[in-house]
């Protein structure tokens, strides 16, 4: 057994104040960290929870943007109006993270935060070019994730509201490991009006990833038949019981393919 | 769990001053990721703490490092095994080798890494990322602090 100090602070100063502590952690939702903990793999000092921070929670559409407060909840998401009248792939997206317990639990922002390189929210995130704003400032995702489990956010930073530009058509497909319903491959391609953007998630080994040639060839036409042939290189990709690294670079064309004829069928 | 990793590095030193760094205790300190303690315990060993963090997992190892089959300025090999609580056990070495090269030095390296415990049922699809990950990271430092 091993002793810790419960912070469940009102506002978001006071949150900051707790994290100035040597190995204090935020709880965000608790679907990792939680787990970690019990299998004795973390064992933060201070862990200080965010759900009584006001302020965090809500989706609201902001002109050409939809806005999610960090600490809404996957199942939030998942079932707001705004989201799926604004981006309904994002609640598609969140309908398919983990299971119910972890869609009531879970949020957008410890998500983000974990950056785990199979989590769903990041490749949203990197292909919609969201804004991540934290207590500090604003990270657009192309600096955001920066490997595997990181991120930009700073030792005493905390993820306030997420932005995301709402695009033309967007679709995420994934392929669910069965067991977890982690992505053992996602891939999120988003239309807007200055081009096509495409994020893969489950098969980086430094995390979600953005792949320009598939951009460039839909920027330019698109159509399923345009990503085809692109091949994915899988040096850096995973490779575990699940599935080999060809296995997911493989999948990645698939899915992209199937995921541009998804829009292509949407009005 | 077994895992492999290899890789290449041009250092703008000489042979010789790449070798002697790669002998330095302070020197390996620094380079080593989460490394906060490393205390010579004889000529060619030493005693380390290394705090190392894979995402929501973060565990101290405690452990020695020791360089062998010393070959000045060749190369040599660096093995180490650490403790790492409930986490579990991590052991493994590198061979390091030193090549000359118009730049300076060429360093490649070839490690293999064995991980067992809790830390090792985070699966592959973590552990091979993270391994890899560390030792670039070292190399990293190791040729930003040389140049």
């Amino acid at each position: 057994m091993y002793d810790f100090s419960f912070h469940r602070p009102a506002d978001l100063a006071s949150a900051e104040g707790y994290l100035k502590a040597a190995e204090a952690k935020l709880l965000a939702g608790g679907q990792t960290l939680i787990p970690t903990m019990k299998q004795r793999l973390a064992a933060p000092k201070h862990l200080v929870d965010l759900s009584n921070v006001a302020g965090l929670t809500g989706i609201e559409r902001k002109g050409r943007n939809l806005v999610i407060g960090a600490m809404t909840r996957h199942a939030e998401v998942a079932g707001s109006g705004v989201v799926n009248k604004a981006i309904p792939a994002l609640g598609l997206l969140a309908e398919g993270i983990g299971d119910p317990a972890v869609r009531n639990r879970g949020t957008i922002g410890g998500s983000l935060a974990n950056n785990d390189p199979s989590a769903d929210y990041p490749a949203a995130c990197l292909a919609l070019d969201a804004t991540i704003i934290t207590n500090k400032r604003e990270i657009g995702a192309d600096e955001f994730f920066t490997g595997l489990f990181e991120t930009a956010l700073g030792a005493d930073e905390i993820v306030t509201r997420v932005s995301f530009p709402v695009p033309i058509k967007a679709a995420y497909l994934k392929f669910p490991n069965p067991a977890s319903r982690y992505a053992l491959v996602g891939v999120f391609v988003a239309k807007d009006t200055d081009g096509v953007r495409v994020a893969v998630t489950g098969a980086g080994e430094s995390g979600v990833f953005r792949v320009p040639a598939m951009e460039r060839a839909l920027s330019k036409k698109f159509s399923a038949k345009a990503v085809e042939g692109i091949k994915i290189d899988p040096s850096t990709l995973i490779s575990d019981i699940h599935g080999s690294a060809a296995y997911r670079a493989h999948l990645v064309g698939v899915l992209a393919r199937r995921a541009v004829e998804t829009i292509a069928k949407t009005k | 769990m077994a895992l492999e990793m290899s890789g290449e590095y041009v250092l703008p030193r000489d042979r010789k001053a790449v070798y002697v760094a790669l002998n330095d205790a302070e020197m390996l300190r620094k380079c080593i990721p989460g490394c906060e303690e490393l205390t010579k315990a004889s000529d060619n060993e030493f005693a380390a703490v290394v705090k190392m963090t894979i995402g929501p997992v973060s565990a101290r190892f405690k452990g020695k490092v020791r360089l062998v089959d010393l070959d000045p300025p060749n190369g040599y090999r660096i093995e180490g095994e650490g403790e790492g609580g409930v986490a579990g056990f991590a052991q493994g070495g590198a061979k390091v080798e030193l090549t000359e090269v118009p730049e300076g030095t060429r360093l490649t390296y070839n490690a293999e890494a064995n991980v067992g415990g809790k830390i090792a049922q985070l699966g592959q699809r973590l552990l091979a990322g993270s391994a890899k990950k560390i030792a670039d990271k070292f190399f990293a430092n190791f040729t930003a602090e040389l140049s």
